[in-house]
C-alpha cells in the first residue's frame, strides 16, 4: 500500500524556561527545548501505523529557527525516514494563520495536496505547550481543504481507505471515520511513548534533514511572518510577579473558616485587576492621530450556540454576555446574531434571545444531530459571507476550537484562543500616524499561565474562542425581543464525506483531570474515610455544571486508595485546573511539581506548618473529616457557584 | 544483516572519566598511526555527564597527556586550589589539624565538576571520530564460544512484568572487535563477567563508601574560589569512617558532601541524615547560610584499593577505572587513576587492533602496563589503609602511621576485608547506641538547610520511566522479611540515599518492603549493602536516572 504520513512538530522550550526577547516575541534561542509533548504523542500515533503497514513512509516536517533540527532528528531516531525543515527569517513573527498556510505551502511543494493520487495523513500534536492554540493543525487542514479530526486519543487505519479516530470531546468521545487525506491532531493521552533505539539513532545520524527557505516552497513573503499575519499580539504583562503569601481563614469553627474561605473566592481577583488598570493609566497617553475606522462594512456580532445533548451548551450562553459587554462598548446600533445548527434545534431558538441574542439564526438538517466540523463550517463561512459581522465568537470547547480556526481560514480572518476577557479598544499606528477604532482586543493567559497577551486582528471578522467559564451567565430575560429566522447553506458532498461512528457521553464521569475546572486531592491525611468526602465534594461541583475531578497524592496512590491514573505529581501527572483544593496533602516538592500551574491553590490540613500552604493561595487548617462536610453543605447551598470560580 | 544489530571494532561502555578517555585516547592514537576504526561509546545517562558525580578534586598531569593537542585552558575546571585544610569537627567546635596527612595534599590540583569535564572530553572524542550514544543502557553481554562478541541495550516499552507493549522496541545488538567496560562503581555487566570468568579469584573483597553531595549557590564572600576543606569527626566520631568535603567554586558556588564508608556495623546508620546533621555544625552552617540548594546527588567509591582489583583482561575484553577499583585512599582520588587505566587499556587494544588478535594474550599487555605506571606506584603502598579502617577509627589510624613508615605492609601484612554486606550486624547484636538512638532530636528537616531525602531527591533531577520493570529487585521476599526486616530492622530505608526504600507496616502489623524506585539515584548502594546481598541492582531504561548538570 502506498501510503504516507506526514507529520507536523513543534519544538518548544521546557514551559520552565520560558522568556521573551525584548521584542515581545518569543526567545527560542535561549530555553532549553524538547519537542512538544503532544508532538511526540503524534509522533508515536504515526510510528504505530508503520508497525501495521510497514510499507508506509514515515516524514516529518516543522517549521522554526536551525536549532528545531534537534528535534527532527529524534524523529528521525524513532523511525522516521525523511525529515523537512521550513527555515527562513522572514518566518518569524508568523501567527497560527500564517504558520498553517506556509506548512501547507511546504506539503504542496513535498507533493501533498488533496489532487495528490499518493494517498497521505497529516499527523500533528493537539497544541503547543508555548503557544497553546491548537490552531495549526485545523488551519492546515482548511488550506488543503481537506478533512480533520482533532484532539484525538487514536486512529486506526482501515482498509488504507480510511481513518477511524476516536476523538475526545466534554465528557466522552467521538468515533468518526475520515477519508483520506486528512489531518488529524493528537492529544497526550493515546499510546505510551516509545524510546528510540540505538540502531535506529545510529540510522538517523546518516539521514539528511532537508532545509528550505520560503523561495524554494513559491510562499510570497507577503504571506507569512508579521506581514502575513492577520493577528498581531500588542502587548503581554505578567499575570503574577510574585506569589502572595497563604490567607489562611481564620474563624471560631470550621463553619466560619469555610464561610469566609467562599467569601473570599467570590471577591474578585484583586491582584490582577490592579496590575491591568495601571497598564491601562500608562497608556492614557494618546497621540493626537486622526481616528480611522476600518472595518468597512462589516458590522455585528455573531457567536455560535453549541448543543450537547439537545441543550444549548452552558459555554455558549456565557458567551453571549462578552458579547453583551462588547456590543455596549461599540454601539447600540450593533446586532448580536446567534448561530444555531443541527437537527431539530428551532425550539432552543427563544432561549438564547432571553439570554441576549437579537437574532437566531437556525439551520437544520437531519443529518446533522451532532456537530460535525465540515457542514458546520461550511454554514457559518456562506452566513458570515452573508452577513458579514465584526466580530464572531465561540466558546473555546473541543468543537469551537477546531471550528473557528477552520472558518478563520476561509473568511481569511485571524483567531484569538482560549481568551479570558474581550473589550474594544484602539491600536495607534505610529507609523500611519492613525489611530484604528474600533478593534477587538482578545486578552489571553499565555506562556502557561504566567502572562496576559492581548491581541488584536485587522481583517475582519475578528475572531475569538472564549474560555468556557470566564465569563458569567448573562440574566435569563423572557420578555426580550428577537427575531428567528432560518437559513438553507448550499451543502457539498464533501461537507459530509466525515462519518460518525458513535458519540459517547457521560453526565459527570470521564472527565479527565486534564481538562477539570476543579480537582480536589487527597493525601496521607485524608485517607481515613478512604476518599470519601473528597468524592462527596467533587459531586456538589458537578451538580452545579463544573467540571470536576478527584486526584490523590503519591501517599494516597501508593496506600492503594486511589489508581496511579488519579496521581499528581512529579511523577504523575500535571494539572493545571482553576482551582486546586489539596486535602491531608503534606506538599512534598514532587506534588508541588504536579500542581503549581493551577490558578489557585486551596489547602486543607491538620498541621499548620505543612509545606503545602507556602504554594496554597487559600488555607485552611483543621481536620478534613471536619473542614469537608462543612464544604460540601455549604457549597451546594451555595447560588452562584460561577462567582466563586471566577474568583480562582 | 538484521536490523537489529550493529558493528563496531571498539565498545565502550560508560561515558565517565574512563570511558571518555579510553575514546579519547584510542582517537589519538588513531590519528597518529592512521587508523581506520569505529569507536563506539554508550553511555546509560540522559547526556554525558548526567550520571557523573564526584567532588572533585582532579589532577591535571592526566588531563595534560590526553588533550596535550589542545588547549590546556580550554579544559573547563573550575578552580585551582588555592588552600587546603583539614579540620577536626567537634559537637559543637573544630580543631584544626597541626599536621598535613600523608597523600592529602591537594597544591596543583584543581577543584571542577566533574560532570562538567566529562561533556569536554565527549566534545573532543566526537570532534575525532567516536560515536557516542547517550540515553542507552547496556544491559546484556553478548557471548559466543565463551567469548565476548558485544553487548545488547535493553528492550524498552515493557510493563512492570516484562511483557511487551504498544511501544515496545527491541535493544539493539552491539557486536564489537573488543569491548572496554568502563561502567564504575559496582558496573552491572562488570560484576557479570567478573562472576562469569572468576576475574575476583584471590582477590580481597572490594570495599565502598557512599558520598552524598549537595551543590550551593551562597552569598558572595562565604568561601573563596579554590579553597578546600576536608573534615573529619562529627558526626561519624568513631562509629564510621569517613569525612566530609566543602569546596569553594567559580560564581559563589559551593559542593558540599559526606563520604562514609559502607563497612559500618549499625544497622540504622544513614548517611544522608549524618550529612545533614553535619550541615548544622556551626564551621559548616555559616559557610551556607543564605545561600540556596542548586543539585543534589550521592554516588559509591571503590575503595578496597590494590588487592581488590580484579583481573582486567579476558578475551575481547577489559576493564578500566572505577569498574575496576582504581582509587587511592587515603586522598580519595580515583579519577586520574581511572584515566590513566583507560589510557594504557586503548594503547593495549590498538596493538590488539594492528595484530588483529584480541585474545587475552595480547590484551593481558594492559594488565602488564598497569604494574609499571604510576597507578601501581600510587595504589600499592597504600594497599592495606583502608581495610586497617575497618577496626575503628582509632586503631585504623595507629596501623595507618606503621603502614606509612613500612611502605605499606604495617604491622599485619596484607589485611583481608569482610564485604560490606556482612558488617551489619543484627539490631539485637549492636551493643552502642545506634544511630537513629543518638540524633534522634535532630530528625526535622528545617528544609532551608537541612532536607529530608525525598526534597534532596527532587534536586537530583531524577526521572525513571514508569512502564518498565523495576530495576530494584529483592531476591528472597519471604527470606527477606523474615532476616532484613525482623532482624535487621530493614537498614536499607537508611542506608538509601533517596528514598527508594519505604517499610509499609500492614494493618495486621506486619511488616513489608514498598520500593519506590523512580526515585533512585543510580548510586548502587543497595546493591552493595544489604544483607546477604538480597537486593540486587539492574539496568533500568536509558536516560532514566539523575540528571547532574554541575556535579
Amino acid at each position: 500500500m502506498k501510503l504516507t504520513v506526514i507529520n507536523l512538530l513543534k519544538q518548544v522550550p521546557l514551559p520552565s524556561e520560558m522568556r521573551m526577547g525584548d521584542d515581545g516575541l518569543m526567545d527560542r534561542t535561549k530555553a532549553k527545548s524538547i519537542i512538544n509533548i503532544d508532538c511526540q504523542f503524534a509522533l508515536e500515533a504515526g510510528l504505530q501505523i508503520k508497525k501495521q503497514y510497514p510499507d508506509v513512509r514515515l516524514v516529518v516536517c516543522s517549521m522554526g529557527p536551525a536549532s528545531f533540527e534537534t528535534s527532527l532528528r529524534k524523529a528521525l531516531a524513532l523511525g522516521y525516514d525523511e525529515a523537512y525543515l521550513l527555515t527562513d527569517n522572514k518566518l518569524r513573527g508568523s501567527d497560527t494563520y500564517a504558520t498553517g498556510l506556509a506548512l501547507s505551502h511546504l506539503l504542496h511543494y513535498l507533493g501533498f495536496s488533496k489532487e495528490s493520487e499518493e494517498k497521505f495523513i497529516v499527523l500533528a500534536g493537539r497544541q503547543s505547550s508555548d503557544g497553546d492554540t491548537a490552531h495549526v493543525p485545523s488551519q492546515v487542514a482548511a488550506h488543503l481543504g481537506v478533512a480533520q479530526a482533532t484532539f484525538v486519543e487514536k486512529i486506526q487505519l482501515q482498509d488504507g481507505e480510511y481513518l477511524i479516530a476516536k476523538r475526545i470531546i466534554e465528557g466522552g468521545f467521538q468515533e468518526m471515520k475520515l477519508p483520506l487525506p486528512c489531518v488529524v491532531s493528537i492529544t497526550p493521552t493515546g499510546v505510551s511513548l516509545r524510546k528510540p533505539s540505538l540502531y535506529t539513532t545510529i540510522k538517523a545520524k546518516e539521514k539528511k534533514i532537508t532545509r528550505l527557505g520560503i523561495a524554494d516552497i513559491n510562499l510570497g513573503v507577503e504571506n507569512i511572518g508579521i506581514s502575513g499575519s492577520p493577528t498581531i499580539v500588542v502587548k503581554v504583562v505578567d499575570m503574577l510577579s510574585e506569589h502572595a503569601a497563604v490567607r489562611i481563614m481564620q474563624g471560631a469553627d470550621e463553619k466560619e473558616k469555610v464561610k469566609k474561605l467562599l467569601l473570599a473566592l467570590s471577591e474578585k481577583n484583586d491582584d490582577n485587576q490592579q496590575k491591568e488598570e495601571k497598564q491601562q493609566e500608562e497608556q492614557k497617553e494618546i497621540p493626537d492621530f486622526p481616528m480611522q475606522d476600518i472595518r468597512d462594512d462589516y458590522r455585528g456580532i455573531l457567536t455560535w450556540a453549541e448543543v450537547v445533548n439537545q441543550k444549548i451548551s452552558r459555554s455558549s450562553i456565557e458567551i453571549l454576555s462578552a458579547a453583551r459587554q462588547l456590543q455596549t462598548q461599540l454601539d447600540n446600533e450593533t446586532k448580536i446574531t446567534t448561530l444555531l445548527i443541527g437537527d431539530k434545534v428551532k425550539h432552543l431558538a427563544e432561549d438564547l434571545i432571553a439570554y441576549g441574542a437579537d437574532e437566531v439564526v437556525v439551520v437544520e438538517d437531519n443529518r446533522l444531530q451532532e456537530y460535525q466540523i465540515l457542514p458546520f463550517t461550511s454554514a457559518f463561512v456562506q452566513y458570515i459571507q452573508k452577513i458579514r459581522p465584526e466580530i464572531v465568537l465561540f466558546a473555546a470547547t473541543t468543537a469551537g476550537r477546531e471550528l473557528a480556526p477552520r472558518i478563520a481560514v476561509y473568511t481569511g480572518s485571524g483567531v484569538t484562543a482560549d481568551c479570558t476577557d474581550l473589550e474594544i479598544g484602539y491600536y495607534i499606528n505610529r507609523k500611519k500616524q492613525i489611530i484604528n477604532y474600533p478593534l477587538l482586543h482578545s486578552h489571553r493567559p499565555t506562556y502557561g499561565e504566567s502572562k496576559l497577551a492581548t491581541i488584536l486582528g485587522f481583517k475582519f471578522p475578528q475572531i475569538s474562542t472564549a474560555r468556557p467559564g470566564t465569563f458569567s451567565i448573562p440574566l435569563h430575560d423572557t420578555s426580550r425581543q428577537g427575531k428567528i429566522t432560518t437559513f438553507h447553506p448550499s451543502w457539498k458532498d464533501d461537507d459530509f464525506c466525515v462519518s460518525l461512528l458513535q458519540t459517547f457521553r457521560n453526565e459527570s464521569g470521564l472527565q479527565n483531570l486534564f481538562d477539570a475546572d476543579v480537582i480536589v486531592s487527597g493525601g496521607r491525611g485524608a485517607t481515613v474515610d478512604n476518599l470519601q468526602l473528597i468524592k462527596d465534594l467533587i459531586e456538589v461541583f458537578r451538580q452545579k455544571g463544573v467540571k470536576a475531578d478527584w486526584g490523590a497524592s503519591r501517599v494516597a496512590v501508593d496506600a492503594g486508595f486511589a489508581p496511579y491514573t488519579r496521581q499528581v505529581g512529579q511523577t504523575g501527572i500535571t494539572v493545571r485546573p482553576k482551582c486546586y483544593i489539596a486535602v491531608g496533602i503534606s506538599g512534598a516538592i514532587q506534588h508541588i511539581a504536579g500542581l503549581k500551574e493551577a490558578e489557585k491553590i486551596i489547602a486543607i490540613d491538620e498541621n499548620p506548618k505543612a509545606s503545602i500552604f507556602k504554594y496554597a493561595d487559600y488555607g485552611i487548617v483543621g481536620k478534613y473529616q471536619d473542614v469537608l462536610p462543612e464544604f460540601i453543605e455549604q457549597l451546594s447551598q451555595c447560588e452562584n457557584i460561577d462567582a466563586i470560580l471566577s474568583g480562582c | 544483516m538484521d536490523s537489529n544489530t550493529v558493528n563496531t571494532n571498539v565498545l565502550i561502555i560508560g561515558g565517565g572519566p574512563a570511558g571518555l578517555s579510553a575514546a579519547v585516547h584510542l582517537a589519538n592514537l588513531f590519528e597518529e598511526q592512521q587508523i581506520k576504526k569505529r569507536i563506539m561509546l554508550i553511555e546509560k545517562g540522559k547526556a554525558i555527564g548526567s550520571h557523573t558525580l564526584s567532588g572533585a578534586i582532579v589532577v591535571p598531569e592526566v588531563f595534560k597527556l590526553l588533550f596535550k593537542d589542545r588547549d590546556f585552558n580550554e579544559i573547563p575546571f573550575d578552580t585551582k586550589v588555592v588552600k587546603d585544610k583539614i579540620v577536626l569537627l567537634s559537637k559543637k567546635r573544630k580543631i584544626k589539624l597541626p599536621f598535613p596527612i600523608p597523600y592529602m595534599r591537594n597544591k596543583g590540583n584543581y577543584v571542577a565538576s566533574l560532570s562538567q569535564l566529562c561533556q569536554y572530553m565527549a566534545s573532543v572524542a566526537e570532534e575525532k571520530g567516536v560515536e557516542i550514544y547517550s540515553g542507552f543502557s547496556v544491559n546484556e553481554i553478548l557471548y559466543e564460544n565463551g567469548r565476548v562478541v558485544g553487548a545488547k541495550t535493553i528492550d524498552t516499552g515493557v510493563d512492570g512484568l516484562g511483557n511487551p507493549m504498544l511501544n515496545f522496541q527491541e535493544g539493539t545488538k552491539i557486536l564489537a572487535d573488543v569491548v572496554v567496560f568502563a561502567e564504575g562503581v559496582r558496573g552491572t555487566l562488570t560484576q557479570a563477567l567478573v562472576r562469569k570468568f572468576r576475574l575476583d579469584e584471590n582477590r580481597n573483597n572490594q570495599m565502598f563508601s557512599l558520598g552524598c553531595k549537595e551543590l550551593w549557590s551562597v552569598p558572595e564572600g562565604r568561601i573563596k574560589a579554590g579553597k578546600v576543606y576536608h573534615t573529619m569527626g562529627y558526626p561519624l566520631m568513631n562509629e564510621a569512617f569517613g569525612g566530609g568535603f566543602i569546596y569553594g567554586l567559580k560564581n559563589n558556588k559551593l559542593a558540599l558532601g559526606l563520604v562514609v564508608g559502607l563497612d559500618y556495623q549499625d544497622p540504622t546508620f544513614d548517611i544522608h541524615h549524618a550529612f545533614q546533621i553535619w550541615k548544622t555544625h556551626p564551621f559548616i552552617k555559616k559557610m551556607i547560610q543564605g545561600g540556596k540548594l542548586l543539585e543534589y546527588g550521592a554516588k559509591t567509591l571503590p575503595e578496597g584499593g590494590y588487592y581488590a582489583i580484579p583481573k582486567l583482561t579476558v578475551d575481547n575484553a577489559l576493564i578500566v577505572g572505577d569498574a575496576a577499583g582504581f582509587l587511592a585512599m587515603p586522598a580519595l582520588k580515583g579519577i586520574h587513576l581511572a584515566m590513566y587505566s583507560a589510557i594504557l587499556a586503548a594503547q593495549t587494544i590498538v596493538e590488539a587492533l594492528v595484530k588483529n588478535d584480541f585474545s587475552e594474550t595480547t590484551l593481558s599487555a594492559y594488565e602488564r602496563a598497569i604494574k609499571n605506571s604510576v597507578i601501581y606506584k600510587e595504589m600499592y603502598p597504600v594497599r592495606n589503609v583502608r581495610q586497617a579502617f575497618a577496626d575503628g577509627l582509632i586503631a585504623g589510624g595507629i596501623q595507618f602511621a606503621f603502614q606509612f613508615i613500612t611502605g605499606g605492609a604495617g604491622l599485619r601484612g596484607r589485611l583481608y576485608p569482610k564485604s560490606d554486606s556482612e558488617t551489619t550486624k543484627k539490631l539485637k547484636n549492636y551493643k552502642r547506641k545506634t544511630f537513629k538512638e543518638r540524633f534522634k532530636n535532630q530528625c526535622d528537616f528545617d528544609k532551608e538547610y537541612t532536607f529530608d531525602k525525598a526534597t534532596d531527591v527532587y534536586y537530583s533531577g531524577v526521572h525513571h520511566d514508569e512502564n518498565q520493570v523495576p530495576h530494584l529487585r529483592v531476591s528472597d521476599v519471604a527470606a527477606f522479611n523474615e532476616i532484613n526486616i525482623k532482624e535487621y530492622g530493614a537498614p536499607c530505608q537508611y542506608f538509601c540515599p533517596a528514598e527508594v526504600y519505604e517499610i509499609h507496616t500492614k494493618k495486621d502489623g506486619s511488616q513489608e518492603l514498598r520500593i519506590h524506585f523512580e526515585n533512585c539515584v543510580h548510586c548502587k548502594t543497595c546493591d552493595i549493602k544489604s544483607v546477604d546481598n538480597r537486593i540486587s541492582w539492574h539496568l533500568p531504561n536509558g536516560d532514566n536516572g539523575p540528571d547532574y548538570r554541575y556535579m
